[in-house]
């Protein structure tokens, strides 16, 4: 093809000028750093991920990808909520991030003057490259993002890798080194990991549980994600995988929203702790206590759980819509604990 | 309810053979569907652990609590949305019309989406009355649409509902997407009786009685089938008969949305079938078509039951399969006979 498209030409163009841009400033703040007799680390942090390249819809291509990223970025725009709790737990802010995704409990991360870069799954790309942001990070909902955001700023993928406790290890520790942040990175890592083994203590003792989701009325189990590995490590999959309830059924397929049953499949399973996530609370369509109304009922308040006052409400915003982050992490252990007694 | 299934004695001049038996079948074959459906689940509720348990045990509790008002649901809703095909197709004068084919579905998920957004705490009473007002301004609608159609070819009404249907639904869709409600909107519209027990179906009597309005009105409807003039020659009051019929399948379709959820097909063909057995005379069909209706949903409830034991799959899923099946084998039928 030999038909130069103009946007292409554009891009390229505007895609050159940052490079230079940013390997002048880079320059001179390195030239700076030298004379500074103290100040001896890179300035910049290396990241690399597997970038799906094909489309949404195709088979997963995976190329690996590395992106050099500024150290103490000033303006950082976040599509993925965990990375916007990171940040906030690690005394950054971000200056942008889809705000009507934002949950309650991490509003504090967000800069006063935080501006809207969109949905969890598009960006308002004229704005964010008004803004001029120095780092932009993607992951989960947004990674289809890459190709027209890393023409505005560096980007990178921080959404699931591995397990749960995998991909929190990863995002936390690469963060904290973004931000200059390491020992608190660390630190709150091992919190959360004791947080977590606290959490499984508890849980060991507690029984069999079951985790339930309910939408619009009607029940789906949750499942514990596939043997083996497997990516549908979500939801429903942290009770068992993260904090090794013991499941009361071993066999439901891992769909992320869980398989349809009944009242009597709660009472006959019966497990002795009912986990249960309202969905229409985390999208903001019901009041607190929609999914309390829906189970209480005869069938199951003879459930061994709600006999041992074991129906636990999971919060809905954490276990449901953010995957990771150090607060986050931190509520579902809270979460859990609520059985300790 | 199985009474009803039974063929009426007291018809008119039929314009075709009785068919007793076919009645008889229909109604032998809900018998068995009812007794089969209070016995299937996940929970042990058997005859015999009836007998063994005595009327304390969990399987008799279960029995009265979950099995029989699931049965029941799936009757009332299988009976009123056979019904309300039946009336629709009579107050259109076209065959293939149904509360899913006018938009009239449609226009009551819209008035459920109202509710979601602006009295989410709502008592169902309240969300089935702004369904059901929803839906009556869509049979209005689509009435006045249709006689706007200059030609009354058989498969352009259908059509103009559908497209109808159409429009409104991407309203709906687009302000459930706006307001990040559409996961929800498809959870709670998808048909299916896996939280019914005792307290969550009752909404369905409503239905029940429209039933039983229909068929106090059989007779007016057969005659509004006829024509607007034909029935105004026979001293009918068209306007009157035709608002009863547009409240019946308005409540009807609002009160199995907000229990059940969206059920396609169901309302075309049943009334198709029962009207190819026994013709088109509303008084000698409203039973066969409710007891027909009850067969085929109390039929599909069962096999949503068993086959992903013990889990669930939505009704609709296996009512949408069966349903377009026939209403494929309908449409061929049909077109095989004009030429």
């Amino acid at each position: 093809m030999h038909i130069t498209r103009p946007i292409a030409t554009l891009s390229l163009v505007a895609a050159s000028a940052l490079v230079l841009a940013g390997c002048s400033s880079a320059g001179e703040e390195a030239a700076e750093a030298a004379d500074a007799p103290t100040a001896s680390e890179a300035e910049t942090v290396e990241f690399s991920w597997d970038r799906n390249i094909a489309g949404e819809d195709e088979e997963p291509e995976l190329e690996k990808t590395t992106v050099e990223v500024p150290k103490n970025p000033e303006k950082i725009v976040a599509f993925e909520m965990s990375t916007v709790d990171t940040i906030g737990a690690l005394g950054g802010e971000v200056a942008g991030a889809p705000l009507d995704s934002v949950p309650d409990y991490l509003q504090d991360a967000l800069a006063d003057d935080a501006f809207n870069a969109g949905t969890l799954f598009e960006a308002d790309l004229i704005e964010i490259e008004a803004q001029q942001p120095d780092l932009i990070v993607i992951g989960g909902r947004s990674s289809g993002l890459y190709e027209d955001l890393s023409e505005i700023a560096p980007t990178i993928d921080l959404g699931i890798a591995g397990t749960y406790t995998e991909t929190l290890e990863r995002n936390v520790t690469f963060l904290g080194e973004v931000l200059g942040a390491e020992d608190e990175a660390a630190s709150a890592l091992e919190d959360l990991e004791a947080g977590i083994d606290e959490a499984k203590a508890v849980t060991a003792e507690a029984g069999t549980g079951l985790g339930v989701m309910v939408s619009g009325g009607e029940l789906s189990a949750l499942a514990p994600s596939e043997q083996g590995g497997g990516s549908a490590n979500v939801r429903g999959g942290l009770l068992y995988d993260v904090f090794g309830v013991e499941p009361v059924v071993e066999d439901i397929a891992s769909a992320t929203h869980g398989e349809p049953v009944s009242f009597e499949f709660l009472l006959e399973k019966n497990p002795d702790t009912l986990w249960v996530v309202d969905r229409d609370v985390a999208t903001g369509e019901a009041e607190a206590g929609a999914a309390a109304e829906v189970l209480d009922n005869d069938i199951v308040k003879q459930t061994a759980a709600a006999q041992n006052d074991r129906i636990v409400y999971l919060d809905p915003v954490a276990w449901y819509i953010v995957y990771g982050g150090i607060e986050t992490t931190q509520l579902l252990i809270d979460d859990v604990m609520q059985i300790a007694s | 309810m199985t009474l009803t299934a039974s063929a009426p004695t007291s018809a008119p001049a039929p314009t075709r053979p009785r068919r007793t038996w076919v009645g008889a079948l229909i109604g032998a074959c809900l018998v068995a569907l009812v007794g089969v459906s209070l016995f299937v689940g996940v929970s042990d509720v058997s005859p015999l652990s009836l007998l063994t348990g005595g009327p304390d045990s969990s399987a008799a509790y279960l029995l009265v609590a979950s099995r029989i008002p699931r049965t029941l649901a799936a009757i009332l809703v299988g009976a009123s949305l056979g019904i309300a095909g039946l009336i629709m197709q009579m107050l259109v004068r076209n065959r293939f019309v149904e509360p899913g084919t006018t938009g009239v579905s449609e226009f009551a998920t819209l008035g459920m989406l109202v509710t979601i957004v602006f009295w989410p705490g709502m008592a169902v009473v309240g969300k089935m009355g702004v369904a059901a007002v929803f839906g009556l301004v869509g049979t209005w609608v689509f009435l006045r649409v249709v006689r706007a159609v200059p030609v009354r070819q058989l498969v352009l009404v259908p059509l103009v509902g559908i497209m109808l249907g159409g429009v409104v639904g991407a309203v709906t869709t687009f302000f459930a997407y706006r307001l990040d409600l559409l996961q929800s909107l498809g959870q709670w519209a998808q048909g299916s009786f896996a939280t019914v027990m005792q307290g969550r179906y009752e909404m369905l009597w409503v239905a029940g009685v429209m039933v039983v309005v229909a068929w106090f009105a059989a007779d007016r409807f057969s005659v509004i089938g006829m024509g607007e003039e034909f029935a105004t020659n026979l001293g009918l009051d068209y306007r009157r008969v035709v608002a009863v019929g547009m409240v019946i399948v308005a409540v009807i379709t609002a009160a199995v949305l907000v229990t059940a959820g969206m059920i396609p097909f169901l309302g075309l063909v049943v009334p198709n079938v029962v009207s190819l057995i026994i013709g088109d005379n509303v008084r000698r069909s409203i039973p066969w078509v409710a007891g027909l209706g009850a067969v085929f949903v109390v039929g599909c409830d069962i096999v949503a039951r068993v086959v992903r034991f013990p889990y669930e799959i939505p009704l609709s899923v296996i009512v949408g399969i069966v349903g377009a099946l026939l209403f494929l084998w309908l449409l061929l039928r049909r077109r095989s006979r004009a030429h």
